[in-house]
């Protein structure tokens, strides 16, 4: 087994300007298909690995940064197969989204250039929606196996530098997806975003930057057999925090995720929530739980107070939302404050807990949005106020929306359960150790943030699939197989692993366990 | 006793405990599937299948009787070390039973109630889900397994009761218009699903942080390991989190079991179709609270063996039971929904099994209240499901919710009101003939003889709640079946819709269980005997509580020869009088009908004033949306709207506003004008000479 993860992370990169071809010259469903094929080629490529425990490969690069190696261990690989996975699935779901966006977006420019030129044109339209739809569907799968790879290198990657590049490289073909495909006001959101994306990121370089040049290397191996001089370390620290929570959008830093979901094609806001703003997470328990266990220690509370805040502030956010992408915006900044909670629990099981909620919401959340899209799709219409009764005509959509709901409320037995009750547990368990009150009061909202997220989740569900149904919706259909396929199984992996959680935990605790020092 | 089959099942020895509940779970699997070519057959695979589980959970019984256990275990997570298991010692055993055979009944009463309904397969994927759901809650053998069908059983309920999820006009319950303190006393069902679900999650969290905080200190979620180690409980209540962790386990069996004060979701559960009311909100899964508390009872009060005072845990679960019994009767007397006033009879009822294993904790002799408790629990799940399903042939012939609309029913329907009455007088303890009247009357014999500072007033509040249940029964009946027709039903019959008795898949099953009713009652005596030895056993073997069986025989003088063996007097002379006198008002307004109710109601100030109070539901639904609910959206929506939106918005505005500013000033200098550049220049240069010369 050699250069597997090199062809996983390189050939999606590397193929993209294939996808791109397929697609102008055969059309929507060869690219989609190719590059569905390409990514889950790669999943397994991913996969094949861990069944066998850790797994790392190291190659040459220059001088200055240190090697490029790529590691999967027990932090990394759950991260990484959820990322490929979702991926892999979402390359199907994109096709009709995709294609039904661009459709439309084409025929408004047409219309409204019409007003301007005059009538007499459809010959040429019909022709010319085809040449435009192949082109930019091949565009479209482009930047997608490019983003997924960036993800997937990052969570990959052993030196701050790789770590550093490929997080940029996630972030650029999300600024294109929203400025080409997105909704009202996409050029100023797509700005928006790339302005606080980088941000943040140059705050994380700075930390890269001030550990590096002081250990003088930028792998992480090294770095952590040396340690990090005590006077750039508070610095380091805080950098690296903040520019990863500016990635996970938690509370006050969260400001560009509303109006980037708002905007985003559905695939995007899915591809984002259910594995971009996790790579934040990742890298908080990479670079500050592994580099610097001493200033984990010293920030722990503070990021489990912080993740409390969220968790709570984006729960009480998306119970009064009526664009129903919105309301998941709120949601996803919720669901990575529990991630963050559980990354301040400072214990085996709630660290484990945590990054299982990772996987867990990738799942719920994705599929989620899927039904946002079906719904998109087959409805037209993204005001909550005027669905109803859906459930009757989408009953595919329907009960995936409500397996995905489920995840997302933490309902046994779905992988949601699993993750929140040894997050809190874990959480519980530091506040008892230490004896400290915050922690136990921490604990306790924790708890009762989760009914919030159950009371949003349930109120939706309700007013979308139930009650009665409005009469112009009397037509709709449910979704084809590109939707419900994609959903289907990941409500699937969902049951699964929250009946046989060990499907993770087996890489996750043994990891955390060594990482915390149990 | 020794038939073939019985033999083969009693062969696959611990398999057959996984069986009973994976069973209905493999139904709902298949149910779909034969769903696709016919929705009737979806029916027969749950019936089949709750037989099939049935027949393996009676297999159990005659080991569970000899206090046998089957305790088998399977690894799960093992990278926590956590193992899967089942364990049916006899509490699970019989609890099983009850459960099994009363669900098979209602799953073929299901098949003639739902006929011709065109979500058939969604209906009984979820019974069978359902199902299985309370198997697992009642035979897991740790914490852990048992959330997983207690949240099961909740999700079942969820489904079920927003079943039909259309909403329509004849689906909710309350009265459409009425306000309580501004808010609609009227309710959707998938409202009422939402909020059933979110009610009884309130329980379960807390419920979660009590098995953590033991899970913390004991390190399993395993029943049997924390009775074998009690090292867990020393450290717990050296740091005074013992009874804080219990109580908040508690809280998991007061929000399922609709106790005070998370008692609300259960009245609007009654959106749902009858049978899953029967099923569901009567017979198994509120009843969920009552057996986690029997679980978990004997462990708790076992630790007095080694110093640690449960007492205030005991003292909560009396009290809660307790007033949630007087609570919801008051409601049950003036509702005019006949669903309504069974489910508050439900909660009420529940709240006496809650009085009886709290009060069991508080007494020497624990075994009593114990005993007391789960055979109320057994009876109460025969009648109140027999009069559940009747009820619900009833609404489905007269097609309406309100008493109001019935009438005079007796001459149409005589199975359905022979079996009402039979079932009825269950419910209200008519005297040593129903089961009902024995389990009442041990749990008033417990409660008295308990000697706890409490018992006085505890006991008080049980008779005067039985005499209020002796009286809504009888107003139940003596509304539907006494009387003149409705006018409602006289229209129905001018339209050509005659009244008549239900189908035989229907009545059968609520007859069988309105006949045990009075058949156990007969034996009921016995019956209790043989349960309480039982448990003096089981309780002695496992946790190691004594009982002193002499007690019994010397607190309690011979009353009326042989056959009243064992019977407190006090108790006795309580039931008896409290039937009488509910029974009696009963029969004055409703059957006699000497008095007209409404009438008498307003006639007075105070009794129109206490009887809006009960109508209103003691104000406490009201409340509870007013403060959980109402405001809490209201300011969220302030905060969306003047925070999220306006302060924290300007993180966004500000750089923007700021880059575009600054953009524009610096293209204004841009002008492109070769002038204003050269006349710049030249100013600049005379500064730099100017700077140069000092």
């Amino acid at each position: 087994m050699q250069f597997v993860l090199l062809q996983a992370v390189l050939l999606p990169l590397l193929l993209s300007p294939l996808a791109y071809y397929l697609g102008r010259k055969s059309g929507p469903t060869a690219a989609a298909l190719f590059s569905f094929g390409l990514l889950l080629y790669c999943t397994v490529l991913v996969i094949v690995p861990v069944l066998s425990g850790s797994y790392e490969e190291h190659y040459k690069w220059t001088q200055l940064f240190g090697e490029f190696g790529l590691l999967l261990d027990g932090l990394a690989s759950p991260f990484a197969i959820i990322i490929y996975l979702v991926s892999t699935v979402l390359a199907l779901f994109s096709k009709p989204y995709m294609v039904a966006r661009i459709t439309t977006m084409f025929e408004e420019r047409m219309s409204s250039e019409k007003q301007l030129v005059g009538g007499g044109t459809e010959m040429i339209e019909s022709s010319s929606l085809k040449s435009h739809l192949n082109h930019q569907i091949g565009a479209y799968y482009a930047l997608f196996l490019v983003m997924a790879m960036g993800m997937l290198g990052t969570v990959l990657a052993t030196n701050l530098i790789e770590f550093y590049v490929f997080f940029e490289v996630m972030l650029i073909p999300a600024f294109f997806m929203l400025a080409l495909w997105g909704y009202e006001s996409r050029r100023r959101v797509a700005l928006l975003f790339f302005f606080w994306t980088h941000v943040g990121a140059v705050i994380l370089l700075l930390g890269f930057l001030s550990i590096g040049l002081s250990v003088g290397s930028f792998n992480y191996a090294d770095i952590k057999t040396h340690g990090i001089p005590p006077h750039v370390l508070a610095l380091a620290a805080v950098a690296i925090i903040v520019g990863l929570t500016v990635k996970m959008a938690s509370f006050v830093v969260h400001m560009w995720l509303p109006h980037v979901y708002r905007a985003s094609p559905t695939p995007l806001n899915a591809l984002s929530s259910g594995a971009m703003l996790g790579v934040g997470a990742y890298g908080l328990f990479r670079l500050i739980i592994m580099l610097m266990p001493g200033q984990y220690e010293h920030f722990a509370l503070a990021l489990n107070i912080w993740g409390l805040i969220t968790m709570i502030y984006g729960g009480i956010m998306a119970l009064v939302q009526d664009d129903i992408r919105k309301l998941f915006a709120y949601s996803s900044i919720s669901q990575m404050g529990y991630i963050l909670f559980g990354i301040g629990s400072a214990s085996v099981l709630g660290l484990s807990g945590s990054e299982m909620m990772f996987v867990s919401h990738s799942l719920g959340k994705v599929i989620l949005f899927m039904m946002v899209g079906a719904i998109i799709l087959q409805v037209g219409t993204r005001s909550i106020t005027k669905m109803g009764g859906l459930a009757g005509k989408m009953p595919i959509t329907a009960v995936c929306a409500m397996i995905g709901a489920l995840t997302l409320m933490g309902v046994p037995p779905t992988s949601g359960f699993m993750a929140e009750w040894t997050m809190f547990y874990g959480a519980l368990q530091t506040a008892i150790q230490q004896g400290s009150m915050i922690r136990m009061v921490t604990f306790g909202l924790g708890l009762v943030a989760t009914v919030i997220t159950m009371a949003y989740v349930l109120w939706m569900i309700k007013r979308v699939f139930f009650g009665k149904l409005p009469e112009n919706l009397e037509k709709t259909k449910e979704a084809n197989w590109y939707v419900t396929g994609p959903m289907m199984v990941l409500a699937g992996f969902s049951v699964v692993i929250g009946i046989y959680p060990d499907v993770f935990f087996n890489q996750i605790i043994p990891f955390m366990k060594g990482l915390v020092g149990v | 006793m020794a038939i073939l089959p019985f033999d083969l099942i009693s062969g696959l020895g611990d398999l057959r405990v996984w069986a009973i509940w994976i069973l209905p779970f493999a139904a709902a699997l298949i149910i779909p599937a034969f769903g696709k070519v016919s929705k009737r057959s979806t029916g027969w695979v749950a019936v089949a299948f709750a037989l099939a589980s049935a027949i393996s959970a009676v297999t159990l019984l005659p080991g569970a009787l000899g206090n046998h256990e089957i305790h088998n275990q399977i690894p799960w997570i093992s990278s926590i070390g956590l193992k899967a298991g089942v364990l049916a010692d006899p509490l699970a055993v019989i609890m099983s039973n009850v459960v099994a055979w009363i669900s098979f009944l209602i799953f073929v009463y299901s098949t003639g109630y739902m006929k011709g309904d065109k979500d058939l397969t969604r209906f009984f994927f979820w019974m069978a889900f359902f199902l299985g759901s309370m198997q697992l809650i009642v035979l897991s053998d740790n914490f852990l397994q048992l959330f997983f069908g207690w949240e099961g059983v909740g999700l079942a309920s969820y489904a079920l009761v927003g079943f039909w999820y259309k909403d329509k006009k004849k689906d909710h319950v309350g009265i459409e218009g009425r306000h309580v303190l501004g808010l609609m006393d009227y309710y959707s069902p998938t409202h009422s699903g939402m909020k059933a679900f979110i009610m009884t999650k309130v329980g379960d969290v807390m419920m979660l942080a009590g098995m953590f905080l033991i899970f913390a200190f004991a390190g399993t979620f395993g029943f049997r390991e924390l009775t074998a180690n009690t090292s867990w409980a020393t450290a717990m209540a050296a740091q005074h989190l013992l009874i804080p962790a219990a109580v908040l386990l508690f809280g998991g069996a007061i929000g399922k079991s609709a106790q005070f004060p998370l008692n609300e979701w259960l009245l609007e559960a009654m959106t749902g179709p009858t049978a899953v009311s029967a099923l569901i909100h009567a017979a198994t899964m509120v009843k969920a609270g009552v057996f986690l508390v029997a679980r978990l009872a004997p462990l708790f009060f076992a630790l007095a063996a080694i110093g640690i005072n449960m007492d205030q845990f005991f003292e909560i679960i009396a009290w809660v039971g307790a007033i949630t019994a007087l609570l919801l009767a008051t409601q049950g007397m003036v509702h005019p929904e006949i669903k309504k006033v069974l489910a508050y009879s439900t909660g009420s009822q529940i709240g006496y099994m809650m009085m009886a294993l709290g009060v069991a904790g508080l007494s020497k002799q624990f075994v009593d209240g114990y005993t007391a408790g789960f055979f109320h629990l057994i009876s109460h799940a025969m009648f109140k499901a027999s009069l559940f399903m009747a009820a619900g042939s009833i609404l489905h012939i007269v097609g309406s919710r309100f008493m109001t609309d019935m009438g005079g029913l007796r001459k149409y329907m005589k199975k359905t009101y022979a079996f009402m009455w039979a079932a009825g007088l269950g419910l209200m303890g008519a005297p040593f003939i129903t089961t009902g009247f024995w389990s009442k009357d041990a749990i008033f014999a417990a409660v008295y003889q308990s000697g706890n500072t409490w018992a006085i007033p505890i006991f008080a509040i049980a008779v005067i709640t039985a005499v209020i249940t002796a009286f809504y029964t009888t107003r139940m009946i003596g509304l539907v079946f006494f009387g003149n027709k409705s006018k409602h039903v006289e229209e129905m019959e001018k339209e050509g819709h005659h009244v008549h008795e239900a189908s035989p898949s229907m009545w059968i099953p609520y007859g069988i269980l309105a006949v045990l009713t009075i058949g156990v009652g007969v034996m009921g005596l016995a019956f209790e005997h043989q349960i309480h030895d039982l448990f003096v056993n089981y309780l002695g073997s496992t946790f190691g509580i004594k009982s002193n069986i002499e007690t019994v025989a010397m607190d309690s003088q011979p009353l009326l020869g042989g056959f009243l063996q064992g019977v407190n007097p006090v108790a006795l002379m309580a039931s008896l009088a409290a039937f009488a006198i509910g029974f009696g008002l009963g029969y004055i307004f409703y059957i006699g009908r000497f008095v007209d109710p409404v009438k008498f109601v307003n006639s007075n100030i105070f009794f129109y004033a206490i009887h809006k109070f009960f109508l209103n539901r003691w104000y406490l639904n009201a409340l509870i949306y007013w403060g959980f609910v109402v405001a809490p959206l209201y300011v969220a929506r302030g905060l969306y709207k003047y925070f999220e939106n306006f302060v924290l918005e300007g993180f966004n505005v500000v750089p923007e506003k700021t880059m575009a500013g600054g953009a524009r000033i610096m293209q204004a200098t841009q002008t492109g004008v070769s002038q204003s550049y050269l006349y710049i220049f030249g100013v600049g240069i005379l500064i730099v000479v100017f700077l140069l010369l000092i």
